[in-house]
């Protein structure tokens, strides 16, 4: 008997078979966040600290400093989602509604399909140091 | 004590006695029990009210699986309804359950979360494929099933990656497949 190798024993996991993917384009936002976001980001949004960023009480907040509307849609769990633009847009904008509190700027308009198109295909080189610096513009902006 | 308790209970029984006798003149046998028959039915009834139902609207609704035959209703079995996508080893085999982890493993709570068929009724319920971890590989009933697994490179979409984030212990043990809810299509 062979004994598994660590990468394929302990894995887990699914992979959405094909009907999950049927299923989550032509699912609601809600549908749409449960199969693509919430097995890392969680069903309240909280995420997990140090693993995963939390999208209740911040998701909003990006949207108080420039370059942070696109943050959003440029990110790659959000870029590269498979989701086609209109179910992208919708499960950002219903993101926001769950998750961004009074953090969402009144005057905000809801994503479009277009302008996910858009942003979702100028991927970040270095997501980690784009989010520092929004997190650095919130602070200053206190 | 012995002494001064004495007249306690004197009184107790006196006055246990008194309301013995005094509901035996106003009850009949045949009346205390039919408001026995009455508490039963009643409390059979409760579950069905609306209150109890509220009580459940925030829990998942979870097909039975007693209407199963062979191995796609058997949570041992890797050709289980919830095991549609699972790569890793059964809980249910492990000491614990197709939802719940063995004990002294703790459930990550980081996860691949997709969909199965149930057999039974033909509904699309969302799965949540969660590592249980704090113990080493727990070696038995081992399952790889990779319907729709994608390469590494879409690691949302592959299933070798260990997925103990979260937990105090990165060590993997073995997977659950918990029911979410229904995929209802808007």
């Amino acid at each position: 008997m062979s004994r598994p190798s660590r990468r394929a024993g302990g894995a887990l996991l699914v992979a959405a078979g094909l009907g999950a993917a049927t299923a989550a384009r032509a699912g609601s936002p809600a549908l749409d966040y449960a199969l693509n976001c919430q097995g890392c980001h969680r069903a309240d949004g909280t995420g997990t600290p140090g693993s995963v960023p939390a999208l209740a009480g911040s998701v909003g907040r990006f949207l108080q400093v420039p370059g942070g509307r696109e943050f959003l849609v440029r990110v790659p769990g959000v870029a590269q989602a498979a989701l086609d633009d209109a179910a992208l847009a919708g499960v950002l904008n219903w993101v926001l509604e769950q998750f961004g509190g009074d953090d969402v700027p009144k005057d905000f308009a809801p994503y479009t399909a277009a302008e996910v198109g858009r942003l979702r295909h100028q991927p970040f080189t270095n997501v980690q140091r784009a989010r520092a610096e929004l997190l650095g513009a919130l602070e200053r902006a206190k | 004590m012995i002494d001064g308790r004495a007249p306690d209970r004197g009184w107790i029984d006196r006055l246990v006695e008194e309301a013995s006798r005094q509901l035996a003149r106003r009850t009949s046998r045949r009346n205390v029990l039919a408001r026995i028959g009455m508490a039963l039915a009643g409390g059979s009834v409760l579950p069905l009210l609306p209150v109890a139902r509220a009580a459940d609207d925030g829990r998942p609704s979870v097909p039975d699986d007693a209407q199963l035959s062979g191995e796609v209703g058997d949570p041992k079995s890797c050709n289980y309804w919830r095991h549609c996508a699972i790569d890793g080893f059964l809980c249910s085999c492990c000491g614990g359950s197709q939802s719940a982890c063995p004990p002294g493993t703790e459930m990550s709570p980081v996860t691949w979360i997709g969909t199965c068929r149930h057999p039974g009724d033909g509904k699309d319920y969302i799965i949540s494929y969660n590592d249980c971890c704090g113990q080493s590989l727990c070696l038995r009933c081992r399952c790889t099933r990779t319907e729709g697994e994608k390469p590494v490179y879409l690691t949302w979409r592959n299933n070798d990656l260990l997925w103990c984030f979260g937990t105090s212990s990165r060590a993997v043990h073995c997977s659950v497949a918990v029911v979410l809810g229904v995929a209802t299509k808007s």
